[in-house]
């Protein structure tokens, strides 16, 4: 949500003192002498100064209505009539970080499943059924939670809600099924490798966390483990984690309190929770002494994806609502400062950006940017200045003002469609951060003193990990020559390469292109 | 479509092919009214106060179809160049200033259209009118060698993240260099090639403002929280007075045709094959259209999906699906994308793919599976309702294509009416088997299999 830039990619600058210099004070870049005024534009009626603007109407986001179905299930009900469309999202605080040792992925796969047959049909009767009602329905797990979603048209909720049910509460784990979605899953790992973005992602975590802890991972499982996962251990993990007195049940949009009872009531009522005390969602912790700097190699690659990161705060800390106006001021919006610090002023990188992730336990903060590759070593010095420069300095002025202007309008935007409506409170449910946190949020944002964003800038100070994936061939001599020290060499599903292995001599130059 | 930025509220890529649905009650209506200034530049107006929202959406009739020879790629990155500041509003203000007022903005170019929105809380509306006559009048004049080089870069890089540094991605912008002959507006894909992105001049940012960037080819939609009669004239003073020539009228190309089967086999960085087939298919809204539109998700949308069916669920020949409608002002393309399964002979999966589209050239789909992919058009069209930028962008999208831009409901009407007889028709018009672009992409380091035949392929 406050994250206008999605990771956008980043580049850095490399006088690094110099450029966050003319950064600091914001406004006017360098601008050549304006041209003499032709007559044309001497006749135009457009004013030379821009308007004066009344101020923004208050906005406060409508809350939804909480309350409990018999069966234990949490209900947050918001109503809304304009259009006639309901979005449902069920959320559990299940997600990869619940996977057991050694089976990476597993609630993933076992969010995969549940829509590959469930109650009367198999795996396609229920696509076919679900499609025939113009409906879509999605599964999948992220870090702390499980999620499936439904979007309808109003006339075709009842029947697509008895569907959404059955793939929630009455899954049929069919071993045909399984056959196919197991190898296809296997095959898409595989296929990762070739994403170098996906690989940034999945090294990022690893290097942040470590293996074997419960944000070491990615969701999505890891190839190595995966063959190891069996349709047994997927109806475990279901048995175990999908239970009513842990979930929510979201729903937005052209519905009524009583025609969603009435539905809860016909198709939702049976499931129960299983005597057995619910499992605790656990959190992940960074590791105390991450790699500093690491490198996966993708031979021949165009552009390096650089990222930086370190250790954030947990969702629910009261310090993440006022660090998330410091990181719209260095990477959330297209005038901050990495965007224009590796995009306008240096033309590296199609855009930089960065972002506190919003997780249960300790998140990261990342900053990130696809970067033309012999400009990779430049980039990334850049990228760790304008870090820097916000952790000892803090916000300008300006800066100050911006972020607050651009949290209000968030908080508008956020809540506009159903969609993203049901998928933000599931997110907040998911995170056991209540219906009403995003208002509560940016009211302590709006409350937040630049003297206290200035401290609380040292979050983002560059002590952390860096991690490329490029051409090693072309960027060990940049690394070398910006100083960033020995890269520890990684493969492409985030473990440490042996020593000995494919390390790549470093050559004396990059292929210097003339861009 | 070539976006701007990477930013996360552009779920627009759909917008330009519009999606929609079939049977029953549900009214697709968007209440606008609709004038044009006397120097030709047409105004659309949606009021909603629903949320304490303003949007600004102009669209120009320009695209990269309309580039000059040896200048792939410039109608984007001029998109890039809009944003590069004027002597009201210099360099990085135009971003500093809507920030400041928490308004945010992007833009796309396609092959047909290049458009910029804004999006803002209401209060911002007289800057983004500001800001937008600003640079819609001037910016061609203000143009620098310092502002080109700039975003020049930016774009070549954008084209490295998007397909150069993308599993597939080259083999995507050399489609249409295949499906088109040299010299048809459609040959070259809207990114360009690094050669002539490096090639433009500032003389061709003048040349191509001066030609297409006036009133009378450009359409502005505000919509949202305001005050009708007080943004019109507000619009009335800011751009009134912009003189307009007339746009000179591009000659239409004639129709592309493929007289055989071009083949292409293309090495990358990837670990699965892929099958790319491309055909040439009707213009947007053309007879036919709709039709592919729902070919598309008769043969790709679910499990029963005839290709999802028969090369994923039943056999394991394939690890992904697509099919689609790609619909464009003169002709569009209709593409199926295959990636293969581990060890699979791509032969075999061709063959696979070829009987499936054979069927339902031979067969009209059943009555179910019409309805079911009718049914999904129409939540399409009722979602793009959701959001008030959407909606400006839907009204300027239908009034660059239609002149009508409360089309919505008829254009949804479109595939309400479509009959399983007319779906058959058009797929065995259209996907003609010896009358096609066939793009294999096989892993880098794997020896190629034999050159396929020209022709062949079974």
């Amino acid at each position: 949500m406050r994250a206008p830039i999605t990771m956008l990619a980043a580049g850095a600058a490399l006088a690094a003192a110099a450029l966050a210099g003319c950064e600091e004070n914001l406004p006017p870049p360098v601008v050549p002498a304006p041209p003499p005024p032709s007559a044309e534009a001497a006749a135009d009626p457009i004013p030379s100064a821009k308007p004066d603007l009344g101020a923004p109407r208050a906005f406060e986001p409508a809350a939804p209505a909480v309350y409990k179905a018999p069966n234990g299930l949490t209900v947050w009900l918001l109503e809304r009539h304009a259009l006639p469309m309901v979005s449902v999202t069920l959320a559990l605080p299940y997600g990869s970080a619940s996977d057991p040792e050694g089976k990476a992925g597993l609630a993933s796969i076992t969010a995969n499943m549940l829509d590959e047959g469930a109650g009367g049909r198999d795996a396609v009767a229920l696509s076919s059924a679900i499609n025939d009602l113009g409906a879509s329905l999605t599964t999948g797990a992220g870090v702390d939670g499980s999620t499936v979603s439904l979007v309808v048209l109003k006339k075709n909720f009842k029947p697509a809600f008895e569907i959404f049910s059955d793939v929630v509460a009455r899954p049929r784990f069919d071993d045909k099924e399984w056959k196919r979605v197991s190898s296809l899953w296997r095959n898409d790992l595989a296929k990762r490798a070739q994403d170098p973005v996906a690989v940034s992602r999945v090294v990022i975590s690893a290097a942040l966390y470590g293996r074997g802890s419960p944000y070491g991972h990615p969701s999505s499982g890891l190839v190595s483990t995966a063959a190891k996962i069996d349709l047994a251990a997927v109806k475990g993990f279901y048995a175990g984690h999908y239970r009513p007195d842990q979930a929510t049940l979201v729903v937005a949009g052209d519905v009524t309190r009583a025609e969603l009872d009435a539905v809860l009531a016909a198709s939702l009522e049976g499931w129960k929770a299983p005597a057995k005390a619910a499992p605790a969602p656990p959190a992940g912790k960074p590791l105390a002494s991450p790699p500093g700097l690491v490198l996966v190699d993708r031979p021949d690659a165009p552009q390096s994806v650089l990222a930086f990161v370190r250790e954030g705060v947990a969702a629910s800390d009261p310090k993440a609502p006022p660090l998330d106006l410091v990181n719209t001021a260095l990477g959330g919006s297209f005038t901050s400062r990495l965007n224009q610090d590796l995009r306008e002023e240096h033309g590296w990188s199609y855009g930089a950006g960065s972002r506190f992730a919003e997780t249960r336990g300790t998140g990261a903060f990342i900053a990130q940017a696809s970067v033309v590759t012999e400009a990779t070593g430049q980039a990334l010095t850049a990228m760790l200045a304008d870090l820097d420069k916000m952790a000892k300095g803090g916000l300008t002025a300006d800066e100050f003002g911006k972020v607050r202007a651009q949290d209000r309008a968030d908080l508008v935007q956020a809540y506009e469609t159903v969609g993203s409506t049901s998928q933000r409170l599931g997110t907040l449910a998911v995170l056991g951060l209540g219906p009403t946190f995003d208002a509560g949020a940016s009211r302590a944002r709006q409350q937040a003193s630049k003297a206290e964003l200035d401290t609380l800038a040292a979050a983002v100070a560059p002590r952390g990990t860096i991690v490329v994936v490029g051409p090693a061939a072309a960027v060990l001599p940049q690394l070398e020559a910006a100083k960033l020290g020995k890269p520890e060499l990684f493969d492409a599903e985030g473990n440490p390469m042996k020593a000995g292995g494919a390390r790549p001599a470093a050559k004396k130059k990059a292929p210097a292109k003339k861009k | 479509m070539r976006m701007r930025s990477l930013a996360p509220v552009l779920a627009l890529a759909a917008a330009l092919a519009p999606r929609a649905a079939s049977a029953a009650d549900v009214k697709v209506d968007i209440p606008f009214t609709k004038t044009q200034l006397p120097n030709g530049l047409t105004v659309i107006l949606h009021e909603d106060h629903t949320l304490p929202l303003v949007a600004v959406n102009t669209m120009v009739r320009v695209g990269s179809r309309f580039e000059e020879p040896g200048r792939t790629g410039f109608a984007h990155l001029f998109e890039h160049l809009m944003f590069m500041g004027t002597a009201r509003a210099p360099t990085k203000m135009f971003d500093a200033w809507m920030e400041s007022a928490g308004g945010s903005n992007n833009a796309w170019t396609s092959e047909d259209r290049t458009d910029y929105f804004d999006v803002g809380p209401a209060n911002t509306l007289p800057l983004l009118l500001w800001l937008e006559a600003d640079r819609f009048s001037s910016i061609g004049r203000e143009m620098t060698q310092q502002k080109l080089d700039a975003q020049r870069d930016v774009v070549r890089n954008e084209r490295r993240q998007t397909t150069e540094n993308r599993p597939y991605g080259k083999a995507e912008i050399h489609l249409p260099e295949l499906a088109y002959p040299a010299g048809h507006p459609y040959h070259h894909p809207v990114i360009g090639s690094h050669e002539d992105l490096q090639a433009a001049t500032v003389d061709d940012v003048k040349t191509f403002f001066a030609r297409w960037y006036v009133p009378k080819n450009s359409s502005l939609v505000v919509a949202g929280d305001f005050d009708p009669a007080r943004a019109r004239a507000e619009i009335e003073r800011l751009f009134g007075w912009i003189p307009s020539p007339e746009v000179t009228q591009v000659p239409a190309p004639p129709a592309p045709r493929l007289t055989g089967v071009v083949r292409e086999t293309m090495a990358d960085d990837v670990k699965l094959p892929k099958i790319i087939m491309a055909w040439h298919s009707p213009a947007r809204f053309a007879p036919g259209d709709a039709e592919l539109d729902l070919a598309g998700s008769i043969l790709q949308e679910g499990k029963a999906s005839r290709l999802y069916k028969a090369l994923v669920y039943d056999n394991p020949l394939a690890q992904d699906v697509r099919a689609e409608q790609r619909s464009q002002d003169l002709s569009s393309l209709f593409v199926i994308e295959v990636v293969a399964q581990p060890g699979v002979p791509l032969d075999k999966l061709e063959a696979a793919i070829d009987a499936e589209v054979a069927k339902l050239a031979a067969s009209p789909p059943s009555g179910e599976e019409l309805r079911r992919a009718q049914n999904q058009f129409e939540t399409g069209f009722v979602s793009r309702l959701q959001s008030v930028n959407e909606r400006a962008s839907l009204l300027n999208i239908y009034q660059m294509a239609v002149g009508d831009p409360g089309y919505a409901d008829k254009d949804l009407a479109r595939y309400r009416a479509a009959t399983a007889a007319q779906v058959q028709a058009t797929v065995k018009a259209t996907l003609d088997p010896n009358a096609r672009v066939i793009i294999r992409v096989v892993p880098k380091e794997a020896p190629a299999a034999a050159p396929a035949q020209p022709g062949g392929g079974k």
